[in-house]
């Protein structure tokens, strides 16, 4: 190992400046940066037995010193550490630290240090924090990425840009919210989803389970994902492309230009496309007589997919009034044809749906507006519109024949429906410092919905389009107590009302209140426990509550949901001898919700509708495993169990205790896992390159799609393992990066859900440019 | 290394035991020729099972650990050919149809062939004819499908416009299908088809059936009869055919217009006669006059002119409300009579509908019912004395269809 001696830069060293002299209060700030000059967030400064952490700007301040001699240490992770003695002067004095890295010690960060993401894990809640910074060099999105996580199963029906089902701990759907930097995602439309933004756009992905902290303002029954896209760099530019298998090619751009006197200029850019035209194993229908061949293994052909997407920012950043002061706009499209209903034998040729996202944004952000206060607003109104198009009167088969139904039919329904759901969103945080240890926050978050749509096809749908309104506030209001690498606890509230019209008759109006705790205690600076609970209300949707018009029904009666969600966690952090470092983090979670809303059939089973029920209790664990060999090897494992039980005892109509009373939730998966093995090979070639060498496995138990309790001859969904690799080559200290994966390598046949299979084996090749300036 | 995937397998394979541990008790077999289809009362998750069973007159059958899964929440069956047809009702989507027969008393799987997903199937001859019927006004048109019982693959298919039979502006909706001697009688309720009113009608107080030449499924005719509503309802057999060749229809009366009930009309029987395509205007049987006030919502026919009767009380009436209680009637004598030994109507969640089974001796109709308190049974409906009598329990699910193949 190499040990670098570290030095201090002391840029300048001010003399007392105070108006008036106070005896013995001293004031002491400065920048913690690494050589280049980068800023160190999080890097620690103690003096005495006070401590600060470094702000994103690589910032400290001590305001209130007592002592003229101070002990002064400075850590960060990777860095060598900094102690020194100073002598301070009265009134305010600026100390500069610039750290000098342990080049050989990064590597085991990736178990032993602190990372952003990992300072997010030591949060009361339980989190998983993601750090998507590591996945830049894959062609993964962000759904990829959750996937790995313990408690989350991603269940996709097909290739890129294929309907996603996201499940955390057997909550699904519109059970989970999403968040872009705080920003409820519920209105950025089909073109901004997790299974189509790629990892590159985020620095990392949170994942709340359960419990959702309350500066999240949103009501998610089951819990809540935060994508962080984050500013780590005022000057960059970080450009990939990727081509591989199935015709699929990505493209991120990403960059940002600040100038000194503050203007700064943001652009995040991606496009996904891919043909998608992957082996599938089908039973074929013959169109003209109905029989199948069974076991044909063919192309998908009507499965194209893609998007587009720019996010522009332009404001200032770091004036008095403001750290942050962004207007931008959203754009975004994307054109998605069906290949498939809900069983692989119904297929389709012309069937397709396309959407658009227009969306102005403003983004405002400001510490210490008054001594402590914190400020954080954010508005966005979305324009875009979404579009089913079903106009081809035909039956299409597996080998690509059609043939004319003669009728004025579409594949499925003919339809040129559009609508636009005219969406908009303010949220405004506060958070306010009372003393030291002590600060209160304050959450509002207002949305509102308006639908209008029509179909050239059918003009006469026109005399029933009714004007759908909803408004939406959540209020939340917390108090948190922290003594730092000691025990920390928040407690919150979370007020939500509801307004919903149905054209100028039907109205109704819903408030609900919820609440909850979390709190952490570390018995050892390696060992954390954490305990969390709280009760969780989800307000019906907008869909939910007047349908999409095209497959699903409006319920206007549906109540709002409502979940009892405890966690206990814990976290230690170990080593066997210097070199084997381990983290290992376990949690136990019970959920119990109450008028669950699900989906069932209408009338004439023509359309789903939303219904409540009595609801669902489960208990469930999960477990990860990380481990590190010294700088170059690293490995972790998850594994979650959960048993999600049916706790409708009795159905709609009947008095007796139904057949399927806590019965196992049929089809989710109850047990599955992900292991990876990397291996990072330093100075390669020349000085500064580095080879990365991955693996990571896909494991999937199968489990039933029906109850399971009923009928002897049954459907199941088989076991999943699928075997990934994953090959980075990076130059120049990762300004040049070049990277080759394998996806499904040993080809099995996989299904996440009943006969939807999903790709074969594919190749993918990612090149990637990265550059960084003050 | 070593370490980790030790743990990740340990944790595995003790989960995985954890998981296999709750496997249900399962429910011995009743192996015969009549075949039971049962839906769990679930509020998700929701699949039919087929189970066997010796007779109807008594035992117990169970899905608890027994039955073939049927894949889709919504499944239709019909017997026809010595063989048993489970039809996934697939929303628009083309789906797998199963065929079984039975083999020792066991169901035996056939083949799987395509069809589309339909709201009309009947035998006619030695085929399955399948109508997938718009409820949309931008699509006037129905397809037909013709299925060969032998080679199991659809024979011929085409259209039908069903703006053409009333000619007003909406759709005919067929309630359901039937071959009556060489040609294919179409009862229908008009639809306005359009969007939140897609089950509604300006004209409530007509019976419409349109009939068609087989095979080739020309439109010869439509009939019509102001004297009651429309013939049927969605997904339910009007129609019934007795011995000598006359045809009666029943109207349920329950035709919507601007979300309110509308026929003025009662619920009534309506004959035509053997070799004609004519209503018979001399005939004419009140329902609702009759039994004083009860109107029917299925039927099922047990021979010599006598059919089983699902009715509602007026209280109950409604589109898709359907009948709890039991009558019979003949329909040469225009009598009715409510059945007795039935369990109490509070007791009852429902009815089978349309797939209740009798052999047409003229005496015994079997029908399902499901009680409230989960359990089912098969009742034996004796006609000739209006009676009923408990046979097979069935647990675990609610009975809708009951099917019989030699």
């Amino acid at each position: 190992m190499q040990y670098i001696k570290f030095y201090v830069t002391v840029l300048s060293f001010c003399g007392a400046l105070c108006c008036h002299a106070q005896v013995d209060h001293f004031e002491l700030s400065g920048f913690v940066t690494d050589a280049g000059h980068q800023p160190l967030h999080g890097a620690t400064v103690k003096i005495n037995s006070l401590t600060a952490i470094a702000d994103a700007d690589g910032r400290y301040h001590f305001p209130d010193i007592r002592q003229r001699q101070v002990q002064v240490a400075v850590t960060a992770v990777g860095f060598e550490s900094y102690t020194g003695t100073r002598t301070l002067t009265q009134g305010a004095n600026t100390l500069n630290i610039m750290l000098n890295p342990q080049t050989n010690e990064l590597a085991t960060v990736e178990v032993m240090g602190l990372t952003k993401a990992q300072e997010v894990n030591r949060q009361a809640y339980n989190v998983t924090a993601i750090d998507a910074t590591k996945l830049y060099n894959s062609t993964m999105d962000i759904s990829g990425a959750l996937d790995r996580v313990a408690g989350i199963r991603v269940r996709e029906s097909g290739g890129v840009g294929s309907n996603f089902n996201l499940s955390l701990n057997g909550f699904t759907g519109n059970h989970i919210r999403y968040f872009i930097d705080g920003i409820p995602m519920d209105n950025f439309g089909s073109s901004f989803q997790i299974n189509n933004i790629p990892i590159n756009t985020a620095e990392r992905i949170e994942v709340y389970k359960g419990v959702v902290p309350m500066w999240l303002g949103s009501d998610a029954l089951g819990g809540a994902i935060n994508i962080v896209t984050g500013d780590r760099y005022r000057n960059f530019v970080d450009a990939s492309y990727s081509y591989g298998s199935f015709n699929t090619h990505r493209t991120v751009i990403n960059t940002a230009y600040t100038s000194e006197g503050g203007f700064t200029v943001r652009l995040n850019a991606y496009q996904n496309y891919s043909d998608n035209n992957y082996k599938v194993m089908v039973d074929a229908a013959d169109i003209n007589t109905g029989a199948y061949a069974p076991g044909t293994k063919i192309r998908r052909f009507h499965d194209t997919y893609h998007n587009e997407a720019l996010i522009t920012n332009v404001g200032v950043v770091d004036k008095s009034f403001a750290d942050q002061l962004l207007v931008g706009i959203t754009l975004g499209k994307n054109y998605k044809e069906i290949q498939t209903g809900a069983r692989m034998v119904s297929v389709f040729g012309g069937w397709h749906r396309r959407g658009t996202t227009i969306m102005p944004t403003l983004k405002y952000k400001k510490e210490n507006l008054i001594k402590g206060l914190d400020v954080i607003v954010n508005a966005n109104y979305n324009l875009g519109s979404e579009q089913n198009i079903d106009t081809v009167n035909a039956r299409f088969d597996w080998f690509g024949n059609s043939k004319p139904t003669g009728t004025n039919s579409g594949e499925r329904s003919r339809s040129l429906y559009k609508y636009r759901n005219n969406e908009g969103l303010s949220t405004a945080s506060f958070n306010y410092r009372i003393a030291n240890r002590h600060s209160l926050s304050l959450n509002n978050n207002f949305s509102t919905f308006r639908r209008e749509g029509s179909d050239e096809l059918n003009p006469t749908n026109a005399q029933y389009e009714r004007q759908k309104r909803t408004y939406k506030n959540v209020l939340g209001f917390g108090y948190n107590y922290d003594i730092e690498d000691l025990w920390s606890t928040t407690v919150f509230l979370k007020h939500i009302h509801q307004n919903n019209r149905d054209g100028a008759d039907a109205r109704n109006a819903m408030d609900k209140l919820g609440y909850g705790l979390a709190s952490a205690y570390y018995l050892t600076p390696r060992f954390q426990l954490k305990a969390s609970y709280e009760l969780t209300n989800r307000m019906p949707t907008a869909y939910e509550i007047f349908g999409d018009v095209e497959n699903q029904e409006g319920n206007f009666q549906l109540n709002p949901e409502r979940s009892n969600n405890v966690n206990l966690g814990a976290a230690y952090d170990f080593a066997l001898r210097e070199d084997h470092r381990f983290s290992l983090h376990t949690n136990l979670i019970y959920r119990r919700a109450y008028d669950y809303i699900y989906y069932r059939l209408n009338n004439n089973q023509s359309k789903t509708v939303a219904d409540n029920r009595d609801g669902v209790e489960t208990f469930g664990g999960d477990a990860e495993l990380r481990y590190s060999f010294k700088n170059w090897l690293m490995a972790g494992a998850t594994l979650t169990y959960q048993h999600i039980m049916n706790t409708q005892k009795y159905e709609e109509g009947y008095s007796g205790i139904s057949p399927v009373y806590r019965d196992q939730m049929p089809n989710i998966p109850y047990l599955f896992g992900n292991a990876d093995v990397a291996v990072v090979l330093q100075n390669v070639g020349r000085q500064g390159n580095t080879l990365n060498i991955g693996y990571n496995l896909l494991f999937v138990h199968d489990f039933y799609l029906y109850w399971p309790s009923r009928g002897g001859d049954k459907l199941d969904i088989p076991q999943q393992l699928s075997h990934d690799f994953n090959v980075v080559y990076s130059v120049q200290d990762g300004r040049y990066n070049i990277a080759l994966e394998a996806k499904n390598f040993t080809d099995t046949r996989m299904y996440d859900n009943f006969s939807l299979q999903k790709p074969s084996r594919g190749f993918y090749l990612n090149l990637r440019y990265f550059i960084n300036k003050k | 290394m070593n370490i980790k995937s030790n743990t990740l397998f340990l944790g595995i394979a003790t989960a995985t035991l954890l998981a296999s541990c709750n496997k249900s008790d399962r429910e011995p077999d009743n192996p015969g020729n009549f075949i039971i289809a049962v839906t769990p009362a679930a509020s998700t998750g929701v699949a039919d099972y087929l189970l066997t069973a010796s007779g109807l007159d008594t035992g117990r059958i169970s899905t608890t650990g027994q039955g073939v899964e049927q894949d889709g929440t919504y499944r239709y069956y019909v017997t026809h050919n010595n063989k048993f047809f489970s039809m996934l009702y697939g929303q628009g989507n083309p789906g797998a149809v199963t065929t079984y027969n039975i083999l020792d008393g066991r169901l035996n799987k056939l083949s799987n062939f395509q069809t589309e997903t339909v709201q009309a199937f009947a035998p006619v001859n030695n085929d399955l004819l399948l109508m997938k019927i718009s409820r949309n006004i931008t699509n006037p048109f129905a397809s037909w499908y013709r299925i060969n019982t032998n080679t199991l693959q659809i024979e011929s298919e085409g259209k039908v416009n069903t703006a053409a039979p009333s000619n007003n502006g909406e759709l005919a909706h067929f309630s359901w299908i039937k071959q009556v001697g060489n040609k294919v009688f179409a009862p229908y309720f008009s639809i306005k088809a359009c969007c939140s009113a897609s089950f509604e009608t300006a004209y409530p107080d007509s019976a419409w059936i349109a009939v068609y030449s087989y095979p080739d499924m020309q439109l010869e005719k439509v009939i019509k009869d102001n004297r009651t509503s429309y013939i049927g309802r969605y997904f339910v057999d009007g129609l019934g055919v007795v011995e000598n060749g006359d045809v009666y229809a029943f109207s349920a009366s329950v035709a919507v217009t601007d979300g309110k009930m509308s026929s003025t009309k009662p619920s009534a029987v309506v004959k035509i006669p053997a070799g004609t395509t004519e209503f018979d205007q001399s005939y004419f049987f009140n329902v609702e006059q009759a039994s004083d006030g009860y109107n029917i919502t299925d039927w099922l026919y047990v021979g010599h002119n006598k059919f089983v009767v699902l009715v509602t009380t007026k209280g109950e009436k409604g589109q898709y409300a359907a009948g709890k209680r039991l009558g019979v009637i003949n329909v040469v004598d225009k009598s009715f009579k409510l059945v007795t030994g039935m369990p109490d109507v509070d007791d009852i969640n429902s009815l089978t509908n349309m797939s209740n089974y009798s052999a047409e001796d003229g005496r015994y109709g079997y029908v399902g019912v499901n009680l409230k308190s989960g359990v089912g049974y098969v009742y034996k409906i004796d006609s000739d004395n209006a009676s009923a009598s408990q046979g097979l329990r069935v647990d675990g699910g609610t009975i809708t269809a009951i099917e019989h193949l030699d």
